[in-house]
């Protein structure tokens, strides 16, 4: 199978870097391994804010709609339930439907692998029960079970503020929000607010000592400074940051950054969202961690520097386009992720780990 | 803190266990890999990589910048062999460990 552009995974950053390269007349192939397109923004109900025009707040899950509803009018051939699982020694990628591999080799490839979750270690933590907060916010959104009847959360980002009151909305009781630093860490404090209002309690400098029941949690003791209580829940839900998934490139023997506010490992790229790896490209929180808007810019950015060197746009058009995203992007994007952005972006040429892929 | 605390959920690595190899002179998850399953079940150490660092990191002190990622080999998920084995004469095989070796009459050197 061959195409002009290969995009792997169909969440927001890589359905918007489709449809940029699509409307140049690029033959685009989208692949995905879930059977749906949108990505994580499936399972995400909040509205979303600060995206670029010409969107309008919307909902997570609405705005996956929005995005399929686009791609579907060019004729992008998209295959779902399709997931790479290697990469062939003349360049081709692996795909498997599950029943077949079969070779896909692209002229240019702008993966947009997303983000996945980090774990937090604590005793008895891999008891049935305790689970990350984004997994909950798919089990209650997306697959519409609840997952339990009361919960401690640990963590206070925006992103747990956000999903704790989906899960409050379908009657979840939250007993407490534990944060391990000594402040809340979400940015939006009215979200914060709202939930002090209704009583819950917050604990700062505080961890979980240890989790107990038999076959599920029963019960977690939790630590603070002075003091050990216990609480008795049936979910313990964590949230301990997100980190761009990376593995993908580390097959394609893309070079790597470090940048503790983009969420650790992060691919090398240039202003392009070029990666070390000429034809290989880069969009979404596989970019470092960032809000929605600056997630779709990312993607449009990539799609232009494609335009470009596969000459459906001219030089001085795909520099203007990507000129007014950049701007854009800074305006969208929290000023300490941005500047660590740059920063990243600025050691493109001295990577910290290269050359990793041995065989 | 309570080193029994598992690290590694698909291999049932404890901290522990890594703190035992670390003082044996394990710098990388590869190394710990190597010593202690940590990071071959299931999973191919997407739930553990982090979580390994910072035991790692605590430990040594080592920061989390300066501890590589561990290997990341074909196929990037797991896979049923006969699906991996299937028509796959039109092209070379997928990139893997076997590349690694260096065959004579059908046999390893
Ligand atoms: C469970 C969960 C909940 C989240 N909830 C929120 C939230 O409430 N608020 C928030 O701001 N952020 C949330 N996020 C972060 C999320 O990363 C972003 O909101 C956003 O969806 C990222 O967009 P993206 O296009 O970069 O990647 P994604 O939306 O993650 O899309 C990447 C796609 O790539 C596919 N893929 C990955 N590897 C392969 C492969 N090898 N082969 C084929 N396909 C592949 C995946 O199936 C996925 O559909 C959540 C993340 C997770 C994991
Ligand atoms: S948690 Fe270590 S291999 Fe899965």
């Amino acid at each position: 199978m061959d195409t002009d552009v290969l995009i792997i995974g169909a969440g927001p950053a890589g359905i918007v870097a489709a449809i940029e390269t699509a409307s140049k007349g690029l033959n685009v192939t989208i692949i995905d391994e879930s059977n749906l397109l949108g990505g994580q923004l499936r399972q995400q109900t909040q509205m979303l804010q600060s995206l670029p025009s010409p969107y309008q707040s919307m909902r997570g899950f609405e705005l996956a709609q929005d995005l399929t509803n686009q791609l579907t009018q060019f004729p992008i051939r998209y295959l779902l339930e399709h997931r790479i699982i290697g990469i062939y020694a003349n360049g081709s990628l692996g795909i498997t439907d599950e029943l077949n591999v079969f070779p896909i080799m692209a002229k240019k490839i702008i993966v947009a692998t997303g983000a996945t979750e980090n774990a937090i270690s604590f005793p008895k933590w891999t008891l049935p029960g305790i689970m990350t907060i984004g997994a909950a916010q798919t089990l209650v959104n997306r697959d519409f079970v609840i997952p339990g009847k009361s919960a401690v959360i640990v963590g206070s980002t925006d992103f747990a503020m956000d999903i704790i009151h989906q899960l409050i909305d379908v009657g979840i009781n939250i007993k407490g929000i534990i944060e391990q630093q000594p402040t809340i860490q979400a940015r939006e404090m009215k979200k914060v607010n709202e939930l002090y209002d209704i009583g819950l309690p917050f604990y700062v400098n505080a961890s979980i000592k240890e989790a107990r029941g038999i076959g599920e949690v029963k019960e977690v003791d939790i630590q603070l400074q002075d003091r050990v209580f216990t609480e008795y829940v049936d979910l313990v839900l964590v949230d301990g940051g997100r980190s761009p998934i990376l593995d993908l490139f580390y097959q394609l023997n893309c070079s790597f950054g470090f940048g503790d506010k983009l969420g650790g490992w992060v691919p090398s790229y240039n202003q392009s969202f070029q990666t070390s790896v000429n034809d290989v490209f880069i969009a979404g929180n596989a970019t470092g961690i960032s809000v929605h808007g600056a997630l779709l810019i990312t993607g449009k950015i990539a799609a232009t520097s494609v335009c470009e060197e596969l000459e459906v746009l001219s030089r001085e058009e795909a520099e203007k386009q990507s000129a007014e995203l950049w701007k854009e992007l800074e305006s969208r994007e929290y000023t300490d992720v941005f500047q660590e952005r740059i920063k990243h972006i600025e050691s493109y040429k001295s990577p910290m780990l290269k050359n990793q892929f041995i065989s | 803190m309570d080193k029994t605390k598992i690290i590694c959920r698909c291999e049932e690595i404890s901290y522990e266990e890594i703190e035992e190899v670390v003082g044996h002179g394990a710098k990388t998850f590869d190394d710990i890999k190597r010593l202690t399953r940590c990071g071959m079940g299931p999973c191919q150490a997407k739930t553990c990589t982090n979580l390994v660092a910072m035991v790692i990191h605590e430990q040594t002190g080592t920061p989390l910048s300066e501890i590589p990622l561990p290997r990341i080999r074909m196929p990037l998920s797991p896979i049923k062999l006969e699906t991996l084995a299937t028509n796959s004469t039109t092209f070379s095989t997928v990139k893997s460990v076997l590349d690694e070796l260096e065959l004579e009459e059908g046999r390893v050197k």
